[in-house]
């Protein structure tokens, strides 16, 4: 009926549908879930091309990698930060399973709790900035640690704006167990995020 | 084969792998260095 009334350019008048008509599907994929999916897909491209120019001033070029000219990286405060990070991964699984079962109080904590460790590790990260002691522009070595640090620290903004908007939902009352999409694509998105910080963390403070 | 972009559940195993990875290839790294 769907695609007959479609096909008629004819408006179809459900009363149990608000808002827009629906999306066109050509895939098996939910849109949700697929939009995620191509968007995760451009950001490892995206990181990629910063690793590559990592890649090509410490293996191509040879540059020593810190400590350079008497700075060194925090590699201490940055590995309390992966443990902030990692934890509020394991808070994102739990609001997420809780949901599933139809644990709000779960659902409620744990994306709270997810929200608060991923500012947490923004504000460090700044703060890490602050007293760094050298600039983007003052050599190569300082300028891939900004791009790449940077680029992450974009991307779990973006994150904390997603978790902001579930939080919110969440503590209004939405999310069932059949219906909770809403926390799954953002917890998704976030599990990358913490995927991508391992990999920065693992190539430019410890290696 | 783990999918991490098919489910939430998924992505946290592959986050739990990557984590895993990345201690062995830390561990090899650190040991190498500081026996050659």
């Amino acid at each position: 009926m769907e695609a007959g009334a479609m096909s008629a350019g004819a408006a179809v008048h459900d009363e149990h549908h608000h808002g827009p008509p629906p999306a066109n599907r050509s895939s098996r994929v939910e849109p949700q879930l697929l939009g995620m999916l191509l968007f995760i897909i451009s950001e490892i491209m995206v990181f990629g091309a910063f690793f590559t120019a990592y890649f090509f001033i410490r293996v191509v070029a040879g540059d020593q990698w810190f400590p350079v000219r008497g700075h060194a990286l925090p590699v201490a405060v940055a590995a309390f930060n992966t443990a902030i990070l990692l934890s509020s991964s394991l808070t994102m699984h739990w609001a997420q399973t809780s949901i599933k079962n139809g644990n709000r109080f779960g659902l409620k904590a744990g994306i709270l709790s997810t929200f608060l460790l991923g500012s947490t590790f923004l504000f460090v990260q700044i703060n890490e900035y602050i007293h760094i002691g050298f600039a983007p522009h003052d050599f190569a070595q300082a300028s891939v640690f900004f791009g790449l640090t940077g680029l992450h620290g974009a991307h779990v903004f973006i994150g904390l704006t997603l978790l902001a908007m579930v939080t919110v939902r969440s503590w209004r009352g939405h999310y069932t167990p059949a219906e909770h999409r809403g926390v799954e694509v953002p917890g998704i998105y976030w599990h990358f995020v913490d995927i991508m910080w391992v990999v920065v963390y693992t190539s430019v403070y410890v290696l | 084969m783990l999918n991490p972009l098919r489910s939430e559940d998924e992505a946290f195993r592959a986050l739990l792998w990557v984590v895993g990875v990345a201690a062995v290839i830390i561990a090899i790294v650190l040991i190498a260095r500081a026996l050659f």
